[in-house]
């Protein structure tokens, strides 16, 4: 016996290790996430991210500079017009604005007011192949806080899950654990949108509750972290079985997570 | 390996994860080059080295992202420990089919992910994971292993750990 350790030492070791990672999942599962080194890692990783992701704009901008000299003056012609057609509706919805204000006091409803945003790049994509985070080049130092929701012109991409001074690392609506207090925006119906790897599951649809492919899923704001309305999902496929009291719903991000370049974190 | 280089690649292949493989994605795809060079490493190295150096690239891949911390740490454990026994007992280093067993690697690592998932948190649509995300990766990967392999054999370095091991040996 003491031969065969001696001579089979390392393997056993490796053995260990691996019993001892497998243990460290189960305690995870039952317990939650554990976040041991996280912000040192996040620390070293998000600098050196910092650095080839500015590198790499640097040499973009070159070309892009090229680009941008060939169709300025085609473009600014566009933007001219567009600014005339878009100083219109802006009066038209100043006005618009005015009236709803007007009937919110008189119904003494709440006031809108917008949240504050900060907009961040994102320095780091898919770190690892179970989880779907990416890294952004300001945290605390802006007034990035955990749990801000953060959001594009298209709609949700995620939450904020870890924050350091300069960086902060973004929980995508698609990670595992990830989870958002959703709407179907045509009929209200209400769920759960929980993030899996590609795509999202809507949680917890009754099997009466009027659900179709096309429906788009909005914020319901139940969760304290997005604000009510905006746009999330689309329902991709709905799944209906005998004897099992919820649908089965797939959805897919608004947002298109592979060409995020630049978000916007609400502050709270 | 000695520990520098060790050292060298895990303060590194977060950052190239994550930053600088980003230009090279491929309608949201990318290759997962963690897991290339944890499947060369146990090819050069043998089976103990291998799952050493998958664990700790796996676990400092979890603590960086949002994952379990482990599952990744365990999963590139098992590739670095299969790709040493491949390496000393089946495969010639020299072929670059080998990269066949590296894509069949990726493939097999997705789906565990996707099983641990299924059980953890269920409903994991694995039609649209296994077409969407696990083959396109997996294919891309085994494109960049050839060409990390290229560059190994290039360097000299399996020379140099040959003479290393020889010496050891003797």
């Amino acid at each position: 016996m003491p031969g065969f350790v001696s001579k089979h030492r390392k393997f056993i070791v490796i053995f260990f290790l691996f019993v001892v990672l497998f243990w460290l999942l189960t305690v995870q599962v039952k317990n939650g996430r554990f976040l041991f080194l996280e912000r040192p890692v996040l620390a070293v990783s998000g600098f050196v991210e910092r650095i080839i992701t500015r590198s790499f704009s640097a040499v973009e901008s070159v070309g892009d500079w090229y680009d941008f000299l060939v169709s300025t003056d085609r473009e600014n012609r566009r933007l001219k017009t567009e600014v005339e057609r878009l100083r219109l509706n802006s009066a038209l919805l100043n006005e618009l604005l005015f009236e709803n204000e007007r009937l919110r006091e008189a119904l003494s409803f709440k006031k809108l007011a917008p949240p504050l945003a900060v907009m961040v790049q994102v320095i780091g994509k898919d770190l690892s192949p179970a989880s779907s985070t990416i890294t952004v080049d300001k945290g605390s130092d802006d007034g990035i806080g955990k749990d801000m929701a953060v959001i594009t012109s298209d709609g949700v991409v995620g939450k904020v899950h870890t924050v350091l001074p300069n960086t902060a690392k973004v929980l995508l609506l698609t990670d595992p654990g990830n989870t958002v207090a959703v709407m179907v925006q045509r009929n209200r119906e209400e769920g759960l949108l929980e993030g899996k790897l590609v795509n999202c599951a809507l949680k917890y649809v009754s099997y009466y509750a009027d659900i179709q492919e096309g429906d788009l899923l909005v914020t319901s704001g139940l969760d304290g972290i997005y604000p009510k309305g905006l746009p999330v999902a689309t329902v991709m496929k709905v799944t209906k079985q005998e004897a099992v009291a919820f649908q089965t719903v797939v959805a897919e991000p608004v947002v298109r997570f592979s060409r995020l370049e630049e978000a916007l974190v609400l502050k709270k | 390996m000695k520990p520098w280089v060790y050292l060298v690649v895990l303060l590194l292949i977060l950052p190239v994860q994550a930053g600088l493989l980003n230009p090279l994605s491929i309608g949201g795809i990318k290759p997962d080059i963690a897991l290339a060079v944890v499947f060369i490493i146990g090819l050069i190295t043998g089976p103990v080295e291998g799952a050493f150096a998958g664990m700790s690239i796996g676990l400092l891949q979890d603590i960086g992202s949002a994952s379990l911390l482990g599952l990744t740490g365990l999963s590139r454990g098992m590739v670095g420990l299969l790709s040493g026994l491949l390496g000393r007992r089946v495969l010639d280093i020299d072929n670059p089919m080998i990269v066949l067993f590296l894509v069949a690697l990726s493939m097999a690592e997705g789906l565990f992910i996707a099983l641990f998932l299924q059980t953890t948190y269920g409903a994991v649509p694995f039609l649209s994971l296994v077409a969407g995300r696990i083959v396109p990766q997996a294919l891309y990967t085994g494109l960049c292993g050839l060409l990390l392999l290229h560059l190994t054999k290039k360097k000299n370095v399996l020379t140099a750990l040959t003479r290393r091991e020889l010496r050891k040996e003797r």
